[in-house]
């Protein structure tokens, strides 16, 4: 046998033990790999159109690459601790430091080099799935067919070899001059109880409300300009939060002797108490990860929403067409023959807009009637002004309308008469999304001279509504742009353009939602041991099934749902901050993308203790 | 107290192996049994009987006149926890816990109050020595202490029986001595039953009665007159009729 069949022998003969490592590995890589496929994608770099989408892409391939970096670093120190007592072992038997460090990056560079190729190989299959959903959840302009991805197999595997490389002998760094009782103790070694800092403590406390309070007070474009550093206290704020504040007040729950010596509390809140300074680590970990990944979808998801729920807000009709130039008539009749065809059955309305000035602008002033009939197309309540009466309409869902400047100007009639409004109205009847003002028939006959006129005609559709898509095709292509407005067609227009994003925004969030959840479960994997040891003892003295199932159960719980909880309650902060940057309320965006992810990792967790509690029953 | 009748273990596997051949031991209540054999005897598979950690493959083993081995899970566990005490050779405290909340972990498992069960650590603390270390962590005393503080968790609930398996092994023979005193006491103050499954002629013979087991099957049995040293000779001597390997013998401590 010679030294490398050793190490060969060493990784393959023990592959329950090296298991969890390597998929890990195997799983960074392939989110790398699917990743570049995407990012490599000839539909997607093509043109000059997708450039910005592509630099999102490869900034995000970085992004994914440092993660790993990180993400591989701290499984497979954590994999080496749990692997002391095997080398302690070893050095006992005549290995030198320097052989030890030879067979760890041996087989380091053997597991890389697997966990690479495993990799790759699944993320084909996965790219694959991942395209099927994009295609029949988003709408992309060319569909992103499957390509061989030559280039991505290229890049992946060059820059993961080098990864494993690096954290390879970063590890053998990290190994030398421990003493031999050390690693022959191995982890019987008390880490002792960790202790928290009062004045941490409050630091934590502080950090974090100032970094909410900050991030929920600015509003508009101070948002940006407090982004960074709230950012920073908060990150700040939560490493001292699960270092500190936690370790606090688990130490003052296990004061606390009636909570502590309550059945099971003992078995579980010691254990926490100690594996804190570990966890904190990985929930502080986990919790960044997730927030980005909340504000990452939210974001996306709420910016989109944005768009086209301005849309739609702003045009209550299915079809509008708005003009003051020549061939109205013409296309006008052009537009009926085309709802004809594609058999749209609808209500349609004429008005002329006129447009007045009044103080330092032009206004827009209707007349009841109307008013009221734009008003019943579109199944809103009607009206009723009396002469010399007048009113604002302020358009409902946006704040633009100066609905306080026009409420303290006055119209002038031909009599020299001036009508001074006194109530305010929500409306969507008229597509002005500036405030207006309604006055009655008779007043209308007697208005100056307006300055502008504008022909208005809207369509509702009232049956045939599957033409819609078809008929805006038409419609668009043949009349001007700024004059013919589809709701339905303007929303699919946006959501071409904007679905390579939201694609690759999804991308992100799944990966790093995904990666947060292999670091907890890792986390727990490396305790499974210890726990079985313990269990094993304590069952001997009489621990029923139940009662043991229940410790494991909540010890999982805490490790799944606190960092998840503070991921959730930050990604709130930052989508309500980010909403305050928009003046556009992202609160039920919010609700379903951090529902979701709720949702997922209470699956998640229940899959994970499954397993878990089952190996250590298995173990009794 | 305690019938073990009949009873027999085969290991299945490749090769079935048969631990143990039909034992029959019984233990009267309040008496300190000690069972002795050279390695693979079958001494531990018998106690892991017992303590109903393992099952017998043949016949049945009854405590206080029933069988725990036909309790229900959930049950047993009950039963283990509030009829039986165990010390074990490598002490098994959690390491987590300071030495007062280990000695009081059965108690809080059952959800007793805090009081009554502060009251109870202090008072069998106090009768095995460990008053002074009840705030310290598993790692800092000794390992004498370690296996008081172990004694004293199998014995805060008033067990029936207490079993223990190889308690001074892990011992030097200063705290060997001390820990058999104690068990000593604790048999003949409480008149708790006790079974002990040992290597130690020294610490067995502080038993009122030695069962000696070679090859999973009975052997002989020796009783304790008023001389300690002298039954501790007639210990060795069965030990060296027993013909175990000589490892298996301790030396002589005294």
């Amino acid at each position: 046998m010679t030294f490398r069949q050793f190490a060969f022998n060493n990784v393959i003969r023990n592959k329950r033990l090296y298991a969890a490592y390597f998929l890990s590995s195997l799983f960074t890589v392939m989110v790398f790999f699917t990743f570049s496929i995407f990012a490599n994608h000839p539909v997607l770099s093509g043109d000059d159109m997708s450039s910005s989408v592509t630099n999102g892409m490869n900034a995000a391939a970085g992004i994914i690459y440092v993660f790993s970096f990180f993400f591989v670093l701290y499984s497979m120190s954590s994999f080496l601790q749990s692997r002391k007592k095997e080398f302690g072992l070893l050095v006992m038997q005549g290995m030198s430091m320097k052989q030890i460090r030879l067979m760890v990056f041996l087989e380091n560079m053997f597991i890389g080099f697997l966990a690479t190729l495993g990799g790759i190989l699944l993320g084909v299959v996965f790219a694959k799935a991942i395209l099927l959903l994009a295609e029949n959840v988003l709408i992309i302009e060319r569909a992103l067919s499957f390509y061989f991805p030559t280039k991505a197999i290229m890049i992946t595997f060059v820059s993961f070899i080098i990864l494993f490389f690096f954290i390879s002998l970063f590890v053998t760094y990290v190994l030398r001059s421990k003493k031999l009782i050390e690693l022959i103790k191995g982890n019987k070694i008390s880490k002792g109880e960790p202790r928290a800092n009062l004045f941490l403590t409050l630091l934590a406390v502080l950090l974090l409300a100032a970094g909410y309070a900050v991030a929920l007070l600015v509003e508009g474009t101070m948002v940006v300009a407090a982004m960074v550093p709230v950012i920073i206290v908060v990150c700040i704020g939560t490493y001292l939060l699960f270092t500190q504040l936690s370790v606090f007040i688990i130490r003052r729950l296990k004061k606390n002797e009636r909570v502590f010596w309550f059945k099971t509390n003992m078995l579980l809140f010691s254990d926490l108490a100690f594996r804190m300074k570990d966890n904190a680590r990985t929930f502080f970990m986990v919790s960044m990860v997730s927030t980005v990944a909340f504000c990452a979808i939210g974001s996306l998801f709420g910016f989109q929403t944005f768009l086209t729920s301005s849309i739609k807000a702003t045009n209550s009709t299915t079809f509008s067409y708005k003009t003051s130039e020549e061939n109205e008539e013409q296309n006008v009749a052009f537009i009926n023959q085309t709802l004809k065809e594609e058999k749209i059955e609808t209500k349609s309305e004429y008005t002329d807009l006129r447009y007045y000035p009044i103080g330092q602008d032009t206004f827009l002033i209707t007349r009841e009637s109307d008013f009221n009939r734009f008003s019943a197309l579109i199944g809103e309540e009607t009206t009723d002004i009396k002469e010399g009466q007048v009113m604002v309409v302020e358009f409902e869902g946006t704040n633009f309308g100066q609905t306080t400047e026009l409420l303290n100007e006055t119209i002038t009639l031909t009599s020299g008469a001036t009508l001074k409004p006194k109530e305010v109205l929500h409306s969507k009847a008229l597509p002005a999304t500036d405030s207006y003002y309604i006055v009655s028939d008779q007043d209308y006959q007697k208005l100056l001279e307006p300055e502008d006129e504008q022909s208005y005609y809207a369509w509702q559709a009232t049956d045939g509504e599957k033409g819609v898509m078809a008929a805006s095709e038409k419609l668009y292509e043949k009349l001007p742009r700024y004059e013919i407005m589809s709701v339905e067609y303007e929303i699919y227009e946006i959501m071409k353009g904007y679905g390579p994003i939201l694609f690759v925004g999804l991308f992100i969030g799944i990966v790093f939602f995904v990666s947060a959840g292999s670091f907890l479960y890792f986390r727990l994997y490396m305790d499974l041991d210890e726990d079985k040891q313990k269990f094993k003892s304590i069952s001997k003295m009489g621990l029923t099934d139940k009662e043991l199932k229940k410790v494991v159960n909540r010890q999982t719980m805490i490790l799944f749902f606190a960092p998840i909880l503070v991921a959730l309650i930050h990604g709130a902060v930052a989508l309500t901050a980010l909403s305050n940057l928009f003046y556009f309320n992202l609160f039920k965006e919010s609700v379903i993308v951090l529902s979701v992810f709720l949702a997922i990792q209470v699956v998640y967790f229940f899959i994970v203790s499954f397993f878990y509690t089952k190996q250590i029953k298995a173990s009794n | 107290m305690l019938n073990v009748k009949q009873v027999s273990k085969i290991y299945e596997g490749k090769i079935a192996f048969g631990a143990l051949t039909d034992i029959d031991l019984t233990i009267e209540a309040g008496e300190f049994v000690g069972v002795m054999g050279p390695s693979g005897s079958g001494k531990t598979t018998l106690l892991n009987m017992i303590a109903t950690i393992d099952e017998p493959t043949t016949g049945e083993i009854l405590i206080n006149g029933s069988n725990p081995h036909k309790l229900k899970k959930e049950e047993l566990a009950k039963f283990r926890r509030r009829e039986l005490g165990f010390v074990f050779q490598d002490f098994n405290l959690l390491h987590t816990l300071t030495v007062e909340e280990n000695i009081v972990l059965p108690l809080t498992l059952d959800g007793k109050k805090v009081k009554e069960m502060k009251e109870k650590a202090y008072e069998i603390a106090g009768k095995l020595g460990i008053t002074g270390i009840m705030k310290k962590r598993t790692y800092e005393i000794s390992g004498g202490q370690a296996q008081r503080a172990a004694v004293a968790r199998a014995m805060i609930h008033t067990p029936k029986l207490l079993l223990a398996d190889e308690p001074t092994g892990n011992l030097d023979s200063k705290s060997s001595k001390g820990v058999m005193e104690m068990l000593e006491s604790i048999n003949k103050n409480e008149k708790t039953t006790m079974m002990l499954v040992t290597h130690d002629a020294q610490a067995a013979s502080y038993c009122n009665r030695v069962v000696f087991i070679r090859d999973g099957k009975f052997y002989s049995e020796i009783h304790r007159g008023e001389n300690r040293q002298a039954f501790f000779q007639k210990i060795i001597d069965t030990l060296s009729l027993l013909g175990g390997d000589a490892h298996d013998l301790s030396t002589v401590r005294v």
